[in-house]
This record gives structure tokens, C-alpha cells and sequence, in this order.
């Protein structure tokens, strides 16, 4: 169905005047009494229901079907029409629900037998419905400034349905006439407006009503091209379950609608709790809920049956309690609005209401662009292989990853983030161990003070990456540089003044920490490779299957040589000055052969007596003998 | 999508094909070629296709089932024999069978043939408007078969590249089966929409809360190697050669985000909200083929900013931790989901239909069984009163007021001696009150006001 097909726009034009007043015949029995109570009571008469009663109950239930499987978008303007006519809501969505209608409906009352017929007439009511099918919905207006220059493709369509007691055939041509020259005169008013837009398609629809055990006055007759503009079909209806079984089928018809009964429904008698019978519900749905059946040429298997008057079929399908395994996805082609047939029956209302199963909690939502950049804040810094990131397996991390992402920090966030670091800074004194793996790096892997090295790197990596969105992030990043162990080389880089050759030597060197411009990818990660000697690539290292690690050579730097205590927390003043002074004569003397030669920082003293000795050992043992 | 090559075997695809005299070919020799060509381009660029080859003349024969196996495809095209005459009907019901047998009525199919006909046009309306026929320009040659297959392959057997992003973490990937543009409205929006090459992740949900949607195809989602220069297969000898690694095995190695993507929430049970263009959404998903193997995949939801109604509008959804207080609450007792409309369907509502007998009866004995036990049951009594009374104005049912006026009357008469004296009060009065509604006063037949019950003062 097109967006602005003829079912966009529904008008009811319902006829008010004084003749709907009369009984449509059909007897209701309303007092039902109970065998015990019958004796001695005089029941009540049956009461019937007006021709008008009839048509604003079946109109309604049209309605309802409608609102059911189209909640949004297909339209109904209802009028009312006697000696004028009464418009009794608009276009708008606020509009749409059948609660307004019963209203205004409960507003208008039931027609006056005693106004002057002479004066009444349906044609108000259909003029009315012309201009009304001219005047611009809230989905066309949106829809023409989201085109711009194409919004001619916004076509103005519609139904007019007309609940009436035509007075004979002629009458009947009298009606379409006249709404042929009002849609050609409302046209020419549009072709001037912003606001109204010109008829492209009217569908009329007129249902004559007539008592029962009436003959009628008025002939059936299909739909018939009365122009280009106008088409016309005419029903003539008894009014009572002829008139409601009538409208069911054009609301099928008018919206695409098709029918399925679900069978064996199991369901607790209303009378005796504990016996079950099973229970049919018919239920109205999108047509192209069937289309699957058509294309195996299966519909015969599932059952149809045809209805009393031979035009609509519905499909049977047996019920199954369905298991619910929520976690599980299904593949689903299509799901389809439905509405009941019979809303108010107790098996109807039964499923339903076994299927909306209580869940009304209502909460408000937030924009979508919203979730977008909480993704882009929480990928900033993310380690896609969990070796490869130390913080985010320290659980005493937790805190601080999961409030730095945070698009906006309190107080009292900032607070628990330099706890978090004070914390880490309190494990480094205590030398705890951390989640390094070593996976691949064939023994006991980076040394403490080195691991502490990594991670507070990769701390301040994360850190960084959110540093800019407020002063409080940049205060938890200045709270990681202060309270950090540095390499020595640091600290003498930063009382010496940062030169910016220096910096680029030294990048060059031995990839230093101060490439804030490069991504976690290249400098955090890759860096800690380039300190253990340029080693092969880590992603290798880090497979079961990876060649053994190159051999260990001695660091002939002093810049990697860290005192002990360096790797142990906040330092006092003293101990950062003499520090500076130590790694700064360290390089006015020529290095020592040891340090200089050292694997891992260690060197093997005296080792030329190893070989000396060890002979001594051994004559000295077969000396005593 | 898979595919069927249906080919024309009958004498009439032997006629020859003269070509300035130099060489002469059959118009079967050119169709060969050009599936040939088909066949190649689907071995290194659309190989999970699954294809079949069916020949037929009169009669028709499977020549090779669905396969990947390409090989086998043109190892059969060599082998094809002549026979007589064409008869598409009987072919294509044979297409039918195969494939309602391989893949079921739901999988849309793409069927390949090829011989000239003048009734196609009318099969392609009838089988639905979806397909097109490629027809040779020019004189019937080997480079105009190309040219008519080439046009084919960038059609239809493209490889559709994407990259799927999620924040700063992106992959690139492959989508198999391409997806197919999509027609939201012939009239107001004529231009198919196609699927953006730029994925972008929007969040994340529960399985349960997306509950199984309606989706309007699915499809594979692969990483694939960023360089695409190299042979993404990446053949044997290279590695023989102790060369450069190809591109596809350094893609191997190094992590990739489909990865983390995949195995997120296949452990989570959750699906990714992707979007896939202006106001168009799927979602990505862990589909188990086996016990042991599953896949990302995508599905793509109906175009429109509220593909699924019980999720309300796609761009009203947000985080979690930027709702005041937790959705689904601080122990995950409960869900937004579904999300209720602004206003109830009927059958969620309280709605009164009097359209058979039996429903106006069922209401008119509920108020009666209520009125027997009062005034215990005074509430439910003035709720059904008041219902009842509702639709009657909206109906202009005044007829039906004064009747249960009457029965309300006569409840009142047979009240036995027992009864609390507040029963007979509240029917009296509630017979009145409907009396003067259905007099249609506007004081008293307002369809807002509500008869409230009579204040007495039995209490005890």
C-alpha cells in the first residue's frame, strides 16, 4: 500500500437525520434471568437499537480494527450530518483514537425525532467531506518539506464512507453528482492554498441502511468510475449484524486486512476453575501475514474456510504454548499488528491479555546520537587482546576506567579516581604483583619495577585520551603524572628543560613518553616492545606457537638502569635530588665494565674465578682425603 | 542468494555464429564462454554463491546441484550435449522443484538463462517485477558476450565491501549475500535505498528485549584484509616461497574488531543496533551454525526511524547510564521493553462492543451480579455502571439507560429482608441517575462524568 493511497484519509459521513431515529427492528434481549430466579418476574421488553445507533457502533468498530493494525497514519475525520453538518474531529494524530470519536459522538447524541426532515439532509455531511479530504495532514505537510523540490510526489487520495438511508437510486446519483462538482470547486481553491491540496483519487463509498423486514428503496451496485476523480460503489444493508458484518469486510478490503482463527487454545473455564476447554479467537491482521502460505501453495494445509457470505476466508493455525528461551534469536520474516475480531469475548480478551502479559513499565529515552558518542568515548582506549593490557585486569583499576569515559566528572568522581591511582601507588611500595602476562615471553617475564612501568603507561595512555573533555578529566590525568615512578631519564629531561631535538633524539632512541600526537597503537604498546630491545613483534610472542626469544643482550644503556628504590611510589624531595645527581655524574665517568656489560641489570662478579676455583674445589677436596 | 544457470541445450543454440568469415562459433560456444567468465569471476570474488547448473530443451536435468564448487561447474558446461527443442515452462518448473528442495519457499533465488526469447518480459512481470534481462548490443561475438556478462557481474555478483565502525574501533568487511537495494514507497520515495559501505555501530540490546524481529534479509558479515591488492585467497605458494606474508594472513594475526565484536556478543547474548543509513537499522548477532562454529551475522530491519515498534524510535534509544534511574533496574528485574504506545490497542483497554447480542448481555448481567452484592461490590458496580453508561450516550442508546434504569428498579423490589439497607439506596439511585442521562440533559449525559455513589451513612 502506498504511503498516500486512499486509505491515508477515511471520511465518515453518518447521517443524523431524523428518519435514523427509528428502530432498526433487530430485538436485543438484555434480561437474561437464571432459571432459579425466574419465578414471579415479569422480564424486561427487549430494547432495539436505532438505524443511528447501528451505524456509529459498526462505523466504530471500523475504527477500532483500524487504529489496531495502523496506529499511526491512516486517518478518519468523522462528520456527522443533519440540518448542518457536525465535524467531530480533525486529521490530526491527537485526534485519532476511538475514545475522541465516542466522545464527541456521546456529544452529539442520538437524532431528534422531531426535527424538520425537510430541512435535514446527508449532503451537508458530504460536502463537508470533500473539504475536509482537501485539507493537508500532519504526515503530507511533513513529508512535502522533507521532498522539497519533488513534494508533488505527495498525492492527495481518499475514502469517503457514507452511513445513510438513501431514498432510491436517482437520490443516490444525485449524491455522487454533487460530490463530483464540490471535489472540481474545492480543487480550484486548493490549486491557491498552502494548506489544502487538491483531490488526485476519491473512493465514495455509500452504505445504505434500512430497517429489518423492510424492503429496500436502493440497489447494490460495484464500484464505478464516475470520473477520473471519483469512483463510486453502493451496498445496500440491513441494519443490526448485517450492517457489522458489512463494514468488517470493507475495513478488510479498504486496508488489506486478512483473517486468522487460532484453534485449541487451551483456557481455565470461567465457572469451574480448574476444568479447560479449549477456545477459537479470530484475529484481523495485515494481509501479507498469509504471503508465506500463498508461496508454498500451503494455504489449503492450514486450513481455510470460507465465511457466511462467501468473501473472505480465514486461515486456521492450531495453538502452540509457546516455550519462551528469550536469549535465543529466531529468524523471523514478518510481524504483523493484529486486532480482534471480537475484542471483548473472553477467549479474545483471554489472549490478549496472556500475550501483553503486565509489562507496562514505561520509561523515557534518550537520543540515539547520545549513545554514539558514549561508543566513540568508550573505544578511545580499548586493547582488543586481553593480554596485551594490563589495567583493564587489575580489578583495583575498575573504579577509574569506569568513571574516566564519563562525558562529564563531579567532585566526588575525581575524588575516587586519585583514589584509585593513590591505591596503585600504595600496591607499587608494596610491590604486589600485576596481571602481566607472560604468556610467550618464556619465564618470569618483565621485572616488577617494569611491569609498574607498563601499566602506568597504559594508565596515562587511557587517561590522555579523555584529558581534554573537562578540567576534572585533565585533574585525574595530573594526578597520574604526579604520583607516578618515572624512569630516571625523565626526571633529568624535565629539570634540564625539554628541547625539542633532544625530545626527537631520544623518541628516535628509545621511544620516550612524550608522543601524546601518536595512538595507543604505536606508541603505549609498540613502546614497551622497543624497550626490551627491539624483540620481535609482540601479536607473535604472544601465539603458543611463536619462535623462541632472541637472545638476551646487554643493555649498554645508562638511561635503563633504574635504582631500586625508584620503582617503590611517591618520592621525597631528597631522594628525586639526589637521584638527578646520581644519573647526572653517572655520565660524567666512564661507565663501569659491569654495569656496562650486565644482563638484565645483573652482572656476574668474578667470574674468572669460576673456572679457577672450581679446579681448586676439587683438588682441595682430594687433597684432604 | 543462490543462483541457477539454467541452460539452453536445444538445436537452436548450435545455429552458428559467423564472424567475417575468420572463425566460426555456435551461439552455444558463446553462452559457454560467457558462463565461463560468470563462473571464474564467482570462484575468486563471490565464492560462498551457492550455484546450480540445469540444462534443458524439452525435458530438463540437474546437471550439477547447489555447489561452491566451481570447478565442477565448468567441468560440466564442457560436457553439455544438444537435444531438441526449447520448452521453458517445463524448465522452469523444474527450477522450482530444485529449488523449493534445496533451499524452501522463502529464499529468493536468482535464475540465469540463456537463449533469446521474446515472452521473457511477460515472465519477469509475472514472476513479480524482480529481474531483469541482459540482452547482447551489437553483433553476436565472444566480445559482446563479454561485455552482456560483464555487466551482469558488476550487477549482481559484486563483492560488497563495508567498513564497520563502533566508536574509534573499526573492521573492514565483507557482506555476503550483497544486499539488495530496497523500494520503501514506488511514489514518494521512487529511488531504492541501498545499504551504506559505512557500518556504524549504535549500541547495544538484549536479545530478549529485541525478541526475534522481522528482518528483510540476512547476511554474513567477514573481516577482510585491508590490502586488497594482494589475493585475499592467498594460494599455497606463496607460502612455499617464504615471500612476504599475503594480506589476508597478516589480517589473520593481528586483532581484528569482527573478532572482539563477534565474541562479545555471542558471550553478552546481546545483538549490536547497527545503522545502515539515513533512518534505515539492523542488527548484528552471533549465529550458531553448529555446535561449534558460529558466525556474525547482519540482519536488516524494514527501512524508517521504527523498524520495530516494540523498541519505539531507533533515535530514542540511549545508554543505560545516562537514564536517571536504571531501565531495567539496579537488579535487572525488569525492562523497558516493550515499549507501551502512547494509546492503548483496544484489546489492552476496557473497550465496550455491543455489536452481538451476547456482548450487550454480558455487561447489562455483570452490572446485575455486582448490584446483588451490594454494597460490598459498590466499586466494580459503579465502574460497570459507568462503563456501560458511556457507551450507551456514545451510541445514542438512550433506550438501553432506561431499560437498565428498570432492572435496577426491580433489583431493588426483590431485595430480600437480609439485605443491607445501603443496597436499596445505591440502586435506587443509580436507577435515577441513568434515567436522567438518558434524557440527554447535557447536566446529567456528559460523556466524561461518572455516577458516583451515593454517600450514606451505614457505617458499621
Amino acid at each position: 500500500m502506498k504511503m498516500f493511497s486512499v486509505a491515508h484519509k477515511t471520511v465518515f459521513v453518518v447521517d443524523h437525520c431524523p428518519y435514523m431515529a427509528e428502530s432498526s427492528r433487530q430485538q436485543v434481549e438484555c434480561d437474561v434471568l437464571t432459571k432459579s430466579r425466574a419465578q414471579g418476574v415479569i422480564p424486561l421488553a427487549p430494547v432495539s437499537k436505532s438505524l443511528w445507533t447501528c451505524a456509529v457502533e459498526c462505523s466504530m468498530e471500523y475504527c477500532r480494527i483500524l487504529y489496531d493494525i495502523y496506529p499511526k497514519d491512516k486517518l478518519v475525520n468523522y462528520i456527522v450530518s443533519d440540518s448542518e453538518f457536525h465535524i467531530l474531529n480533525s486529521w490530526r494524530r491527537e485526534d485519532q483514537s476511538t475514545h475522541e470519536l465516542m466522545s464527541a459522538l456521546a456529544a452529539v447524541g442520538p437524532p431528534n425525532p422531531r426535527e424538520d426532515p425537510e430541512c435535514c439532509s446527508i449532503l451537508h455531511g458530504l460536502v463537508a467531506a470533500v473539504e475536509s479530504l482537501c485539507k493537508i495532514t500532519e504526515l503530507q505537510h511533513e513529508k512535502r518539506i522533507a521532498l522539497m523540490d519533488t513534494a508533488e510526489r505527495v498525492a492527495n487520495r481518499g475514502r469517503i464512507i457514507c452511513l445513510t438511508n438513501a431514498k432510491s437510486d436517482t437520490h443516490v446519483r444525485m449524491l455522487e453528482d454533487c460530490i463530483q462538482e464540490t471535489i472540481i470547486e474545492q480543487n480550484k481553491l486548493a490549486a491557491g492554498s498552502d494548506r489544502l491540496m487538491a483531490i488526485q483519487q476519491c473512493e465514495l463509498v455509500l452504505v445504505h441502511i434500512y430497517p429489518q423486514g423492510e424492503d429496500t428503496l436502493v440497489s447494490d451496485r460495484p464500484k464505478k468510475e464516475i470520473s477520473p476523480l471519483l469512483t463510486s460503489e453502493v451496498h445496500s444493508v440491513r441494519a443490526g449484524r448485517h450492517l457489522a458484518t458489512k463494514l468488517n469486510i470493507l475495513v478488510q478490503q479498504h486496508f488489506d486486512l486478512a483473517s486468522t482463527t487460532i484453534t485449541n487454545i487451551p483456557m481455565k473455564e470461567e465457572q469451574h476453575a480448574n476444568t479447560s476447554a479449549n477456545y477459537d479467537v479470530e484475529l484481523l491482521h495485515h494481509r501479507d501475514a498469509h504471503l508465506e502460505f500463498f508461496k508454498s501453495g500451503d494455504l489449503h494445509m492450514a486450513g481455510t474456510s470460507t465465511r457466511e457470505n462467501g468473501l473472505k476466508e480465514t486461515v486456521t493455525l492450531k495453538w502452540c504454548t509457546p516455550r519462551t528461551n528469550s536469549i535465543e534469536l529466531h529468524y523471523c520474516t514478518g510481524a504483523y499488528r493484529i486486532s480482534p475480531t471480537d475484542v471483548n469475548s473472553r477467549p479474545s480478551s483471554c489472549l490478549t491479555n496472556f500475550l501483553l502479559n503486565g509489562k507496562l513499565d514505561s520509561s523515557q529515552f534518550l537520543p540515539a546520537e547520545r549513545a554514539k558518542a558514549q561508543l566513540e568515548r568508550h573505544t578511545r582506549y580499548w586493547p582488543m587482546i586481553i593480554s596485551q593490557t594490563t589495567i583493564f585486569n587489575m580489578q583495583a583499576v575498575v573504579p577509574l576506567a569506569n568513571l574516566i569515559v564519563k562525558e562529564t566528572l563531579t567532585d566526588e568522581d575525581v575524588l575516587t579516581c586519585q583514589k584509585t591511582v593513590y591505591n596503585l601507588v600504595d600496591m607499587e611500595r608494596k610491590n604486589d604483583p600485576l596481571p602481566i602476562s607472560t604468556v610467550g615471553s618464556r619465564g618470569k617475564g618483565p621485572k616488577r619495577d617494569e611491569q609498574y612501568r607498563i601499566m602506568w603507561n597504559e594508565l596515562e595512555t587511557l587517561v590522555k585520551t579523555h584529558a581534554g573533555a573537562t578540567d576534572r578529566h585533565q585533574r585525574v590525568l595530573d594526578c597520574i603524572i604526579a604520583c607516578r615512578s618515572k624512569p630516571p631519564e625523565e626526571e633529568d629531561r624535565k629539570k634540564r628543560g625539554r628541547k625539542r631535538e633532544e625530545r626527537e633524539d631520544r623518541t628516535e632512541k628509545n621511544g620516550n613518553k612524550e608522543t601524546d600526537d601518536k595512538s595507543w597503537q604505536d606508541s603505549e604498546r609498540l613502546k614497551g616492545l622497543m624497550d626490551k630491545d627491539e624483540q620481535e613483534s609482540e601479536v607473535i610472542k604472544d601465539s603458543p606457537d611463536s619462535p623462541e626469544p632472541l637472545n638476551k643482550k646487554p643493555r649498554l644503556t645508562s638511561e635503563e638502569i633504574q635504582p631500586p628504590e625508584r620503582s617503590k611510589g611517591p618520592v621525597s624531595l631528597l631522594t628525586m635530588w639526589s637521584n638527578r645527581i646520581t644519573a647526572v655524574n653517572s655520565r660524567k665517568h666512564q661507565e663501569f665494565f659491569g654495569r656496562a656489560s650486565s644482563v638484565n641489570n645483573k652482572f656476574e662478579l668474578y667470574q674468572h674465578l669460576k673456572d679457577e676455583n672450581g679446579m681448586d674445589v676439587h683438588e682441595n677436596g682430594k687433597a684432604t682425603r | 542468494m543462490p543462483t541457477v544457470v539454467l541452460m539452453d541445450v536445444s538445436l537452436s543454440m548450435t545455429r552458428p555464429v559467423s564472424l567475417d568469415g575468420i572463425e566460426e562459433f555456435q551461439r552455444k560456444n558463446l553462452a559457454v564462454h560467457g558462463l565461463n567468465m560468470l563462473f571464474e569471476h564467482m570462484a575468486s570474488n563471490y565464492r560462498l554463491e551457492f550455484t546450480s547448473l540445469m540444462a534443458f530443451s524439452s525435458l530438463w536435468e540437474l546437471l550439477v546441484p547447489f555447489t561452491r564448487d566451481y570447478n565442477a561447474l565448468q567441468e560440466a558446461l564442457s560436457n553439455l550435449e544438444d537435444y531438441d527443442k526449447t520448452c521453458v515452462e517445463a524448465a522452469l518448473n523444474g527450477v522450482s522443484n530444485v529449488v523449493q528442495q534445496e533451499w524452501g519457499s522463502a529464499c529468493p533465488c536468482q535464475l540465469q538463462m540463456t537463449d533469446a526469447m521474446d515472452n521473457l518480459e511477460e515472465l519477469l512481470r509475472l514472476s513479480g517485477g524482480d529481474g531483469q534481462i541482459f540482452t547482447m548490443e551489437g553483433p553476436l561475438c565472444m566480445k559482446s558476450v563479454q561485455t552482456m556478462f560483464g555487466k551482469l557481474i558488476d550487477l549482481v555478483y559484486s563483492p560488497f565491501h563495508a567498513v564497520l565502525h563502533c566508536g574509534n574501533l573499526s573492521s573492514d568487511v565483507q557482506v555476503f549475500p550483497r544486499p539488495e537495494p530496497v523500494v520503501m514507497d514506488e511514489e514518494v520515495e521512487p529511488m531504492p535505498r541501498t545499504v551504506s559501505t559505512d557500518l556504524e555501530i549504535v549500541g547495544f540490546i538484549e536479545i530478549a528485549d529485541i525478541a526475534s524481529p522481522p528482518v528483510i534479509s540476512r547476511h554474513l558479515v567477514l573481516p577482510i584484509a585491508v590490502n586488497k591488492d594482494v589475493d585475499e585467497v592467498g594460494t599455497g605458494t606463496t607460502d612455499e616461497l617464504e615471500e612476504e606474508p599475503s594480506a589476508s594472513q597478516m589480517a589473520g594475526k593481528s586483532p581484528n574488531f569482527c573478532v572482539l565484536l563477534h565474541g562479545s556478543l555471542k558471550v553478552e547474548g546481546m545483538v549490536a543496533l547497527v545503522q545502515l543509513g539515513p533512518e534505515w537499522y539492523g542488527m548484528l548477532y552471533s549465529q550458531a551454525d553448529s555446535k561449534k562454529k558460529s558466525n556474525l551475522m547482519m540482519s536488516l530491519f524494514d527501512p524508517g526511524p521504527e523498524p520495530l515498534p516494540w523498541l519505539g524510535k531507533i533515535s530514542h534509544l540511549g545508554p543505560i547510564s545516562e537514564a536517571a534511574d536504571n531501565p531495567y533496574g539496579e537488579d535487572d528485574s525488569k525492562s523497558p521493553f516493550p515499549v507501551q504506545p502512547q494509546v492503548k490497542r483496544s484489546y489492552a483497554q476496557n473497550v465496550t462492543v455491543w455489536i452481538k447480542a451476547s456482548g450487550l448481555q454480558t455487561d447489562v448481567q455483570k452490572i446485575l451480579r455486582n448490584a446483588r452484592k451490594l454494597p460490598d461490590k459498590t466499586q466494580t458496580f459503579y465502574k460497570e455502571l459507568n462503563r456501560l453508561r458511556k457507551a450507551a450516550l456514545a451510541f445514542g442508546f438512550w433506550e438501553l439507560l432506561k431499560g437498565v434504569a428498570d432492572l435496577l428498579e426491580r433489583e431493588c423490589t426483590m431485595l430480600p429482608d437480609s439485605a443491607h439497607p445501603d443496597a436499596a439506596f445505591q440502586l435506587s439511585h443509580a436507577a435515577q441517575q441513568l434515567k436522567l442521562a438518558s434524557t440527554g440533559d447535557s447536566q446529567y449525559a456528559a460523556f466524561d462524568h461518572n455516577i458516583v455513589p451515593m454517600h450514606t451513612d451505614f457505617s458499621s
